[in-house]
């Protein structure tokens, strides 16, 4: 028996609670994505085909799988704040797999020597994993917090993947004011902010989240 | 009396709005079911300490619990992860026999008590690393008997046992 537990002290100390609430957990995430886009929309302005109305096909292709993947391990991450045994969701499975078509694509058709593009822009590039993640981190605060809050049972996933899925939505915000349509650049350049975000994820998330 | 899903579950919504009454009655009754849960998974007189260390966890993070969800499986998450917990923290279990008690045998759940178990944990891993683990860290056998046990090296025990409670944490919400 542990010296100093006592049930009687557990319930003097009980105090309400709000209780865990998915949808006002994926709500602050929205909120703090949406204002993570408006400010780059204001500090960088928005593509000119989006803001034309008339989007290029790459655009909405890029944005649908970002957010796909940003959505599927987001969704993952705060479920985890909540566990249960039998819970454990597999979606981001399926986001992480349709995200690597990019990458697949960019290093089919890079092998085919049509890397111009990618390489000659490099400085742009540096400024999509830059935006993508300050993005990144502003919606993986929320994240963060709800897995604090809460308790979930594996640190390690939690970090890999809250930090792929701040990677996908600052890349998502960042894909607003992004000019290129090149596969080989979204290829190389997103698929480093993702990366770079998932590591940092898994490397620091674990110690802020472990109970 | 014996919880059931349905009364825990309601007992931990009062609880959530700060009633006292509820929550006594409900930190006893998770005492005595994860008591029931623990029992043949650990050393006899590790039990208490293992549901205490899983009611603190229960009353730290009771805000975690979604009350549109049932209750039990959320409860054996959480003490399913404090059970590793403790397997990784190296302990070793100085009793020499485990009772033969059943748990299922004292619930009405029956299927659920299935699912949740810590046994079911262990089925889903290889069945060298569960024995080396079943062993070494449930039945506190020496290095030399786990060994004997099991027909494997020395080595082959720790790194069964290293990458055991390395799945087992990544599994603590498999069915």
């Amino acid at each position: 028996m542990k010296q100093g537990f006592s049930l009687d002290d557990l319930v003097h100390d009980l105090e309400p609670v709000r209780p865990f609430n998915m949808v006002r957990a994926i709500a602050s995430v929205g909120a703090i994505l949406a204002a993570a886009a408006a400010l780059i929309i204001l500090s960088k302005g928005m593509r000119a085909d989006v803001m034309a109305g008339d989007p290029e096909p790459m655009f909405l292709i890029r944005a649908g799988l970002l957010l796909l993947l940003g959505g599927g391990c987001g969704w993952a991450v705060l479920s985890m704040a909540s566990p249960a045994v039998g819970k454990q969701g597999q979606s981001w499975k399926m986001a992480l797999a349709a995200a690597a078509l990019f990458p697949l694509a960019a290093l089919v058709v890079a092998m085919t020597g049509r890397i111009e593009v990618a390489m000659s822009n490099m400085r742009y590039g540096l400024d999509c994993m830059a935006f993508s993640g300050i993005g990144g981190l502003a919606t993986a605060i929320p994240m963060v917090l709800s897995l604090r809050r809460g308790a979930p049972t594996n640190p390690e996933r939690a970090g890999w993947l809250t930090g792929v899925a701040a990677g996908g939505l600052g890349a998502f915000a960042y894909g607003l004011h992004c000019p290129f349509n090149d596969v080989v650049y979204i290829g190389v350049w997103y698929s480093l902010a993702v990366g770079v975000c998932a590591l940092l994820g898994r490397l620091i998330v674990p110690r802020l989240i472990r109970w | 009396m014996i919880a059931n899903e349905e009364g825990l579950r309601r007992l931990m919504r009062l609880s959530q709005g700060g009633d006292k009454q509820a929550y006594a009655i409900l930190l006893e009754q998770c005492g005595a079911w994860l008591a029931r849960y623990y029992r043949q998974k650990i050393a006899p007189d590790a039990i208490d300490d293992l549901v205490q260390e899983t009611l603190m966890s229960l009353h730290r993070k009771r805000a975690s619990y979604d009350p549109s969800r049932p209750f039990l499986p959320w409860l054996a998450a959480i003490a399913r992860y404090r059970w590793v917990d403790r397997l990784r923290q190296g302990y070793r279990n100085e009793a020499d026999s485990i009772d033969n008690h059943d748990p299922s045998e004292d619930s009405h759940e029956e299927v659920v008590a299935a699912k949740i178990s810590i046994d079911r944990l262990l089925d889903l891993i290889p069945a060298s690393q569960s024995d080396a683990i079943r062993c070494m860290k449930i039945e506190g056998l020496s290095i030399a008997e786990t060994c004997q046990r099991t027909g494997q090296s020395q080595a082959l025990v720790k790194v069964n046992i290293h990458r055991g409670l390395k799945r087992l944490s990544a599994l603590v919400e498999s069915e």
